[in-house]
């Protein structure tokens, strides 16, 4: 659990596939564990397949994340 | 060391001077390209370190103790404070889509010096700056969108009027963009296969990160890419196995009905499945194709074989009708300023910035590297000589449909090309016919084709290197296209709830099938208009597009200059007003021409009335078999007048409304009272 509560010691390959992950706008399931477990610990937080619908839902939902 | 950077700027402002200068002035001789790149990175470079300060330290005044929503919102989804370079990335794939590739790549036919002139000069006084204050403004008050803003700040009319007008542009884009797709794979098994391949692509990489690896998303992105090369050679395949190629040499028609069940297809599949995928597939090529075309270029540079006017300003185009004023203006939206650009800035990204300031960075700095792109492709599509350019873009109305014809009409407009190279070019990319491929996407692919063979690969490479590039322009395209038309259905089942309660239930199968063929009924029928129009359906429709995402630009900037005066500096409130006022002329002129214009290729309703005078006199017009063909046709010109009215008349209304209220604002009889979130310190967290 080290490299979830704090990115900068994550190996780097995993860094340089969190920052392309977000780039290329796949939502980041491992930021949003560490956030539910410094903010909400005594939550349990979605599984990764809830969030994924969540995000990606939500995403192809609105105006407002791609371009012509 | 002041003076040492007061002498390098001023450098950097002489050689940006000396290119542009040179480009007004050469006469005759083959430009380079890197002209064209010192004029623009010189401006670019000026415009984000001079003017965009403006928007950031007089107008914002940006502060980086001040906490973002990305902090104080923070949710671990949508608001997650992001560094900045990462922020600028994905601000730029969301921003950067095919509009700067086709946008250039059509005015090519005015010569290059128009479009590249309102590309630099348009992003650093519009573009940028729209995208750059909106994103303050939606950061300013949690990420609030477009939409919100618009009703908030103005009124309940713009907000009304931004909602319709979101909606108007996307079903033109999506309907001009899939014309273009068609155009691009019109009896090319090569193009229609490799293509069609990427569909079964996403669906597997989707489901393999469903059940097989979940969460893999680069892996699997990565196995997507290598499948792609793989469908790229399956194309070339099928293409020259003689019992296959035939199934797959599609018409106009059949490839435009194919596009539509995938956009409604597309449109009910889980997101999972198809688009999400997809996207990232799609991403993941544009940056690799946007960087590499970048590389090549600048390796290379090119000379331009394109003159830097044509004697088509004076509004006789082939490509489409209409004077360089305002037309130029209208064709290059996306590279310049694009109204879309303000529903992302009020969308994903200010939700992810970390800090203030670097909103300056992602808002303008991104929107310069798009209109970089855009240069690109003027760049790309202007290394091919002129007659190859005409023969590739002019639509079949007017050069007839074999090469000899072609030549020959290309040649009558003074521009120089002969049968044989029209045949040899055909044979060189792998092709029947590269004639009359309107939409810019073909000839975007020979000149992108022409640099990345000439770096790697060789002549011979040029077929592979040609269904390469359409594939990544139609790969790219079908993903706005499907995203929009979900998108779309959305935002309908939003609007038709209030007149019928069960259409607003997003998973109730019955209002989700229905608003979804409505969706891709609306752009289907343009779309099919646009397929079946002898003079190539772009003339038709990318104005159209054109003027309804500078409608929104227009609405943007009318937000802009409100959150501006509201905050108290009117002053420098010219930052909004400039842009906006040159969009208004711009976009009300290109409107008033295509309806009311004498000249039946501009206007439509001189066009339907001499469509009805043919009629009349008993033969039929170009392009109807049958009485009730002409019928149609007529019918959509003047449905084409109407829905330009309604942009029009969606500018004024809001123009109006907005400047009602700066008015009352600086008279004092509205209270100039900002709408910000106020102030609260940035936590230094422990960790984001």
């Amino acid at each position: 659990m080290t490299t979830l509560a704090n990115p900068a010691r994550a190996p780097l390959l995993e860094r340089v596939n969190a920052v392309i992950r977000r780039i290329i706008g796949a939502p980041d399931f491992s930021a949003y564990l560490r956030h539910q477990s410094v903010r909400h610990p005594n939550c349990t937080p979605l599984t990764e397949k809830e969030f994924l619908d969540e995000q990606l839902t939500a995403r192809y939902s609105t105006p407002g994340s791609r371009c012509c | 060391m002041r003076i040492l950077k007061a002498l390098l700027w001023a450098c950097v402002a002489l050689l940006g001077a000396g290119a542009f200068g040179f480009l007004a002035l050469q006469r005759g001789e083959h430009v380079s390209a890197g002209w064209l790149l010192t004029a623009a990175l010189c401006t670019y470079a000026i415009a984000y370190r001079f003017y965009s300060k403006i928007i950031a330290a007089k107008i914002f005044a940006l502060d980086p103790a001040r906490a973002t929503p990305a902090e104080r919102l923070s949710d671990g989804r949508d608001f997650v404070p992001t560094n900045k370079w990462i922020v600028f990335g994905q601000h730029f794939a969301a921003i950067a889509g095919p509009g700067p590739l086709v946008g250039p790549t059509l005015a090519a036919q005015f010569g290059f010096l128009p479009g590249f002139i309102w590309i630099v000069v348009g992003v650093a006084l519009g573009g940028a700056v729209q995208d750059c204050v909106i994103l303050c403004a939606s950061t300013r008050r949690d990420g609030k969108s477009l939409g919100q803003m618009a009703k908030e700040e103005i009124g309940p009319i713009a907000g009304f009027t931004a909602l319709v007008a979101t909606f108007g542009i996307m079903i033109i884009l999506i309907a001009v963009l899939a014309l273009i797709v068609v155009n691009a794979l019109r009896s090319s098994p090569w193009g229609t296969v490799t293509l069609g391949l990427t569909i079964p692509i996403a669906i597997i990489m989707g489901l393999w990160m469903r059940y097989v690896r979940p969460g893999r998303v680069l892996e699997t992105t990565a196995i997507g890419v290598i499948l792609l090369v793989v469908s790229l050679y399956a194309g070339r395949w099928v293409a020259d196995s003689p019992a296959l190629a035939p199934l797959f040499t599609l018409s106009a028609v059949q490839l435009a009905v194919a596009i539509v069940i995938y956009g409604f297809t597309a449109s009910v599949l889980p997101v999972w499945l198809l688009l999400a995928p997809r996207g990232y597939l799609s991403a993941f090529v544009k940056i690799g194709v946007v960087v590499a075309l970048a590389g090549g270029i600048f390796i290379l540079l090119p000379p331009l074989q394109m003159p830097a006017t044509t004697r088509f300003v004076d509004g006789t185009g082939p490509l489409f009708a209409g004077k360089v004023f305002p037309f130029v203006f209208i064709t290059i939206a996306c590279g310049a300023i694009s109204g879309f650009h303000a529903l992302i800035s009020s969308g994903t990204t200010p939700k992810l910035i970390e800090n203030e300031k670097d909103a300056r960075f992602i808002g303008y700095g991104a929107m310069l590297s798009e209109s970089l792109v855009a240069t690109l492709a003027l760049i790309a599509a202007c290394i091919l000589t002129p007659g190859t350019y005409f023969a590739i873009n002019a639509p079949a109305g007017l050069i007839g449909t074999t090469v000899e014809s072609a030549a020959q009409a290309i040649n009558q407009w003074g521009f120089v090309v002969s049968p044989t190279e029209l045949t040899a070019l055909a044979a060189k990319v792998h092709e029947a016919s590269l004639l009359s491929r309107t939409g810019g996407a073909p000839s975007l692919a020979v000149g992108m084709a022409n640099i990345f063979a000439k770096v790697l690969g060789g002549e011979g490479s040029m077929a592979l290197w040609y269904h390469f590039a359409i594939m990544f322009e139609a790969l790219f395209i079908l993903t706005t296209l499907d995203a929009g038309t979900r998108v779309g259905r959305f935002m309908l089942q939003d609007l038709g709830k209030h007149i019928w309660a069960p259409f607003g239930r997003v998973s109730w199968y019955p209002a989700v099938l229905m608003s979804s063929a409505l969706v891709v009924g609306s752009w289907g029928y343009f779309l099919y208009q646009g397929v079946t129009d002898p003079l190539g359906g772009v003339n038709l429709l990318w104005p159209i597009f054109g003027i309804s995402n500078q409608l929104l630009a227009a609405i943007a900037l009318c937000v802009g200059t409100t959150v501006i005066i509201k905050m108290g500096k009117a002053k420098y409130s010219f930052i909004t007003i400039i842009p906006l006022t040159w969009l208004a002329i711009v976009t009300l002129t290109a409107g008033w021409q295509k309806i009311f214009s004498p000249d039946v290729k501009l206007g439509f309703l001189s066009h339907a009335t001499s469509l009805a005078a043919t009629v009349a006199g008993g033969a039929l017009p170009a392009g109807a078999n049958t009485a009730g063909d002409a019928a149609r046709m007529i019918f959509n010109d003047r449905l084409d007048a109407a829905v330009v009215a309604v942009f029009m008349i969606s500018v004024m209304v809001i123009l109006i409304d907005s400047a009602l209220l700066w008015s009352r604002v600086i008279r004092g009889t509205v209270p100039c009272v900002s709408t910000e979130v106020p102030f609260t310190a940035r936590a230094v967290p422990a960790q984001s």
